[in-house]
């Protein structure tokens, strides 16, 4: 953090109560070297997202516009075709019946991993250190567990014939469950997916939320004692005010990874049965990368972009809004 | 606030069981690790393991090459979480402590450049690596690790440093810190859980990562663990034994990782406490 | 901010020129002569093809006849191969050798990324190439690729199990291999686990060998493209056979799964199947679980309804490619060459695949499983050879949903296959 040292960081004009004072200190200190220090400190991220993120993104949407297969790429040859690659995706009926299910999913499953992370991270504030520790790590290896062997292992675990999971369901008397496969329909194959998604992401959204928690200064949680309060009521005055800005952020980020992920759904049954299990990301990978039409691949691509600004517009603009909102 | 018997047990017993729940799947893949190919899925009952054999890890540890790829990960996931903290930090102060203007814009590209959808990016990203000539070296993999978590990281991190009282930076320069001092010594060590959960995110996004890994890197010798986890397949057959084995082991530096982090997470918290 | 915009424009115009002449940017030791004044010759072969023992040699063989000249071999995993490929193809300087699948390689010949081999057919063993490969390397009357080397499926069977049910000869003909389904559920029905046949439901390759045997095919070449003809009548009764075969034998492997998951080696190595369905190197999985196994394994072909006949295989394998971009394409034909070469294909045949370019098999008759596999190979067959087959395969194969849905009843014969017709001709039609 040698950067941090050099730059002086000045006086903020931004927290709550006291703002004014700090407004005169820093018209006092304003000079143009103390003006330019926000924006030396934002540049090196700034540079990093335009450059390493930015012109990719860019370069997509250009993509988009191309027809661009195998010939193409290795040729070096630009084939312009306008919006050749949208019409003909947005003529499937299968595209709308497919960001259908892709929002639904994303949706269910971003509530689930959201309530279950928080009272995962409520009940690891309350628990006595080991156990917090063995619930933090179990929650650690659930997450850095590959992807390739947490999908196979609930390939295993979920296996009609062989899978540990009949097999219980089994002694314990459910006798139907023998040879019960779980992946006959879609609903039930998003199911498991679903399960084996929120077991990787609960993980992370837990561990942040809890992050957040601990913030809170512990005589806030004595004031709250002493004025009464039960639980719920602690929880309403105390906790929720401070973890609130954190549960946007993560139910933002959740909606942006379940929306996009591919791996986990791929891997499972491939979209199926019968594509059944098919979302946007399994649509743009066929159409796309398994055909080598990296135009019509960057064409959804962008379309899932732009259904994703429009599900997440609200929620940046109140995000931006509130933040400004206690800044003010 | 103190709680009786019967809740604290209660409390215990409900973590207790939230910890198996979450352990369940990499229990079944350690104990798949140590089975024969036939052994994975029979007919038996096999809950707890009946009998064990060590030749996946046998195997996957002696797959050719296997130092070299940690030694590979290790380096470009550390290197790409590091400098995602250090410039997240440098940006995450002024958006929470300055008003200045463009602020807002900034806020927002932050934001939207977390949507950008990397597995579409893998073209455009290949080519321009191409054009910088980083192809088949180990910083291309740097910059896209640190390029896709910083967004995150810069994000986070301006979360939980306006979740800070600016009052506690302002008592310490009444005391006579210098305002780099203040916020090295108050905001920074309160930081630490923030930092500590970013970081734990962005090292094991990057630790994970396989696409951009194959794809730049042209020789063995510089590819990374996940690469090396795909080696157990070929044409005919997939040793899922040894995927297991090599898993767990795989999973080993992650798990160090935090716990090293995690006395940090501790000792954030005492800071929380004593400026509480 | 404008004027790093500008710059960021300047380097984004920068960018566009050099991606419009990629293969002409040249790399260091590229020698542009392609003659064999020295360089790098860059082989990519995937994980599990050639053993070391072989491609040590052969480097090392290569090297001493060129001077100068450096092999730089790299082994590819099958994982993400495709984006691997598709990515090192468009670079400055792409591999000169590459292998890939037979079934993929319609694709890239039809992208024009492939060098046209066709004049040097007779230099490269041409006249021995597997029947069953050399169609998959060519497109349009010429030849891209050249046949490295095959396996195909076979019927692995326990020959303890088979004599303890008085089974004396491996089944001739379907109907034998049904009595024989039914004489060893006779034997061993009363235990539960026991299956006579493992035959997971969407084990296509399985379903070929039927298809092709009852005269049908998956598709036929019209003009300028392919026309599925899942619901000709040959096709049907490939069908109705795998359904025949899944009944009498009461397999409980997955109806909703291939062959792959899980893995049906290992469930063979369990020890409570008679027979599967797979290739010779698919005992040694199962050999992991029981290392008696391999010795009580028999293998028989794939029986026709002809009597007296085998059914026809799918050929899985792999070709040999030079990119159009090889620096060294010349260098890059030399090798070809000498990997062709008997010594070097008697060497993959004994590592157990039926070698691509040369007719000589003495070394995988030498194991019984393996003589089994390579007489079959002479009756092997492809998939059409459409440059879109490609994504059949690497994407949600209509076969494998047909299967599932008239295995489980959700869908009529004819409804499965006109079905998975309409779905197959989105793919491949023309």
């Amino acid at each position: 953090m040698t950067a941090t040292q050099n730059a002086p960081v000045p006086a903020g004009t931004t927290s709550p109560a006291p703002a004014r004072v700090r407004d005169g200190r820093r018209r006092r200190r304003g000079g143009l070297g103390e003006r330019l220090v926000p924006y030396l400190l934002i540049l090196p991220t700034l540079v990093a997202v335009l450059v390493l993120l930015g012109w990719p993104t860019i370069q997509m949407l250009g993509i988009s516009l191309r027809q661009l297969d195998l010939r193409e790429l290795v040729t070096g040859k630009t084939v312009w075709i306008g919006f050749a690659n949208y019409t003909a995706t947005l003529s499937d009926p299968k595209f709308w019946s497919v960001a259908l299910r892709t929002v639904v999913f994303t949706a269910l499953l971003v509530a689930a991993t959201l309530l279950v992370a928080l009272v995962i991270a409520l009940l690891m504030r309350h628990l006595n250190p080991v156990i917090r520790i063995l619930v933090q790590i179990s929650l650690v290896l659930a997450w850095a567990v590959p992807v390739i062997a947490t999908t196979t292992v609930f390939q295993w675990i979920f296996d009609q014939q062989y899978g540990i999971l009949n097999k219980t369901l089994d002694r314990l008397g459910f006798h139907s469950f023998i040879g019960y496969s779980w992946f006959s329909t879609g609903a039930s194959t998003l199911a498991v997916i679903g399960l084996l998604v929120l077991w990787q992401a609960v993980p992370f959204v837990a561990f942040t939320l809890y992050a957040g928690l601990i913030g809170v200064p512990r005589e806030q949680y004595e004031a709250a004692g002493i004025d009464g309060a039960g639980p719920w009521q602690t929880f309403r005055a105390v906790s929720w005010p401070a973890i609130r800005p954190i549960l946007t952020m993560v139910t933002f980020l959740s909606v942006l990874w379940d929306f996009n992920m591919f791996g986990q759904v791929w891997a499972i049954r491939q979209g199926g049965p019968d594509g059944a299990s098919t979302t946007l990301a399994i649509l743009q990978y066929l159409k796309g990368i398994a055909g080598s039409h990296f135009g019509s691949a960057a064409a959804i691509a962008t379309m899932m972009l732009v259904l994703l600004l429009l599900v997440t517009a609200r929620y940046v603009q109140l995000l931006v809004r509130t933040k400004d909102g206690e800044l003010a | 606030m103190k709680r009786s018997l019967a809740q604290r047990i209660t409390l215990s017993v409900a973590g207790v069981l939230v910890a198996l729940l979450f352990f369940f799947p990499t229990y079944w893949m350690f104990t798949t690790s140590l089975k024969t190919p036939g052994e994975v899925l029979s007919p038996k009952y096999d809950l707890i393991p009946t009998s064990a054999t060590l030749t996946n890890f046998a195997s996957a540890l002696t797959k050719p090459g296997f130092v070299t790829y940690l030694g590979n990960s290790l380096i470009v996931t550390l290197a790409a979480v590091i400098t995602a903290l250090v410039v997240g930090v440098l940006a995450a102060i002024p958006l929470a402590r300055f008003r200045f203007r463009g602020r807002k814009g900034f806020l927002l590209l932050i934001l939207v450049a977390q949507l950008a959808p990397l597995s579409a990016l893998f073209i455009p990203m290949y080519l321009l690596m191409r054009d910088l000539s980083l192809l088949n070296t180990l910083p291309s993999l740097l910059l896209v690790y640190f390029a896709t978590s910083l967004p995150f990281t810069v994000w986070m991190l301006y979360g939980f440093v306006n979740g800070i009282p600016y009052d506690l930076e302002e008592a310490a320069m009444i005391d006579g810190c210098s305002r780099t001092g203040a916020f090295r010594r108050v905001t920074l060590p309160l930081l630490g859980p923030g930092l500590v959960t970013t970081s734990v995110f962005s090292f094991i996004t990057a630790w994970n990562e396989f696409l951009f890994a194959l794809v730049f890197m042209r020789d063995k010798s510089k590819q990374t663990l996940p690469v090396w986890l795909s080696s157990f397949k070929t044409a005919f057959s997939v040793d899922w034994g040894g995927v297991m084995a090599a898993s767990v082991i795989y999973a080993i530096p992650a798990l160090i990782f935090f716990l090293i982090v995690q006395r940090k997470l501790v000792s954030g918290m005492t800071a929380g406490a004593v400026k509480g | 901010m404008k004027r790093w915009l500008k710059l960021a424009a300047g380097a984004a115009a920068i960018t566009l020129a050099t991606a419009g002449c990629a293969g002409s940017g040249g790399g260091d030791n590229a020698s542009g002569s392609g003659g064999s004044q020295g360089g790098t010759l860059t082989v990519w072969l995937m994980n599990g093809s050639a053993p070391a023992s072989l491609t040590d040699a052969l480097n090392k063989e290569f090297e001493a006849a060129h001077a100068g000249v450096k092999v730089n071999y790299q082994i590819q995993e099958w994982n993400g191969i495709q984006q691997k490929l598709t990515t090192a193809l468009a670079s400055d300087t792409p591999p000169d050798v590459i292998e890939i699948g037979n079934t993929q390689t319609p694709a890239f010949a039809s992208q024009g990324v492939l060098t046209d081999l066709s004049g040097d057919v007779a230099s490269l063993n041409g006249p021995q190439w597997l029947a069953g490969l050399k169609a998959s390397g060519e497109f349009e009357g010429k030849t891209y690729g050249v046949p490295f080397y095959a396996a195909n499926r076979e019927v692995l069977y326990r020959k303890d199990m088979f004599a303890q049910a008085g089974i004396a000869a491996p089944p001739a003909s379907d109907a034998e291999w049904l009595d024989d389904i039914a004489k060893l559920k006779a034997k061993f029905g009363s235990d539960k686990d026991f299956q006579p046949l493992y035959l997971p439901g969407q084990y296509w390759y399985a379903l070929l060998s039927f298809i092709w045997d009852n005269g049908g095919d998956v598709a036929k070449a019209d003009g300028k493209g392919f026309t599925s003809t899942l619901d000709s009548a040959g096709s049907k009764a490939g069908l109705e056979f795998y359904k025949q075969l899944v009944d009498a034998s009461g397999t409980t492997a997955p109806k909703d799964n291939d062959e792959a998951t899980p893995e049906q080696a290992g469930i063979y190595g369990g020890g409570k199947v008679a027979m599967f369905i797979g290739t010779p190197g698919e005992v040694a999985t199962a050999a992991k679980t029981d290392p008696t196994i391999a010795g009580k394994t028999g293998a028989f072909p794939i029986p026709s309804k002809t009597a007296g006949q085998t059914a026809p295989v799918f050929l899985g394998g792999s070709n040999l490619v030079i990119p159009v971009n090889s620096k060294s394409p010349d260098l890059a034909k030399e090798y070809l060459k000498l990997l062709t070469s008997t010594k070097y294909m008697s060497q993959m045949a004994a590592a157990g695949y039926v070698p691509g370019a040369s007719t000589d098999t003495s070394a995988l008759d030498k194991d019984p499983l393996g003589s089994v596999m390579a007489k079959a190979s002479k009756n092997g067959r492809a998939v059409p050879t459409s440059p879109k087959w490609g994504e059949v395969e690497s994407g949600q194969n209509p076969l494998k949903d047909m299967l599932t849905a008239y295995l489980t009843g959700k869908k009529s014969l004819n409804q499965a296959t006109a079905d998975a017709d309409t779905a197959l001709d989105k793919i491949i039609g023309g």
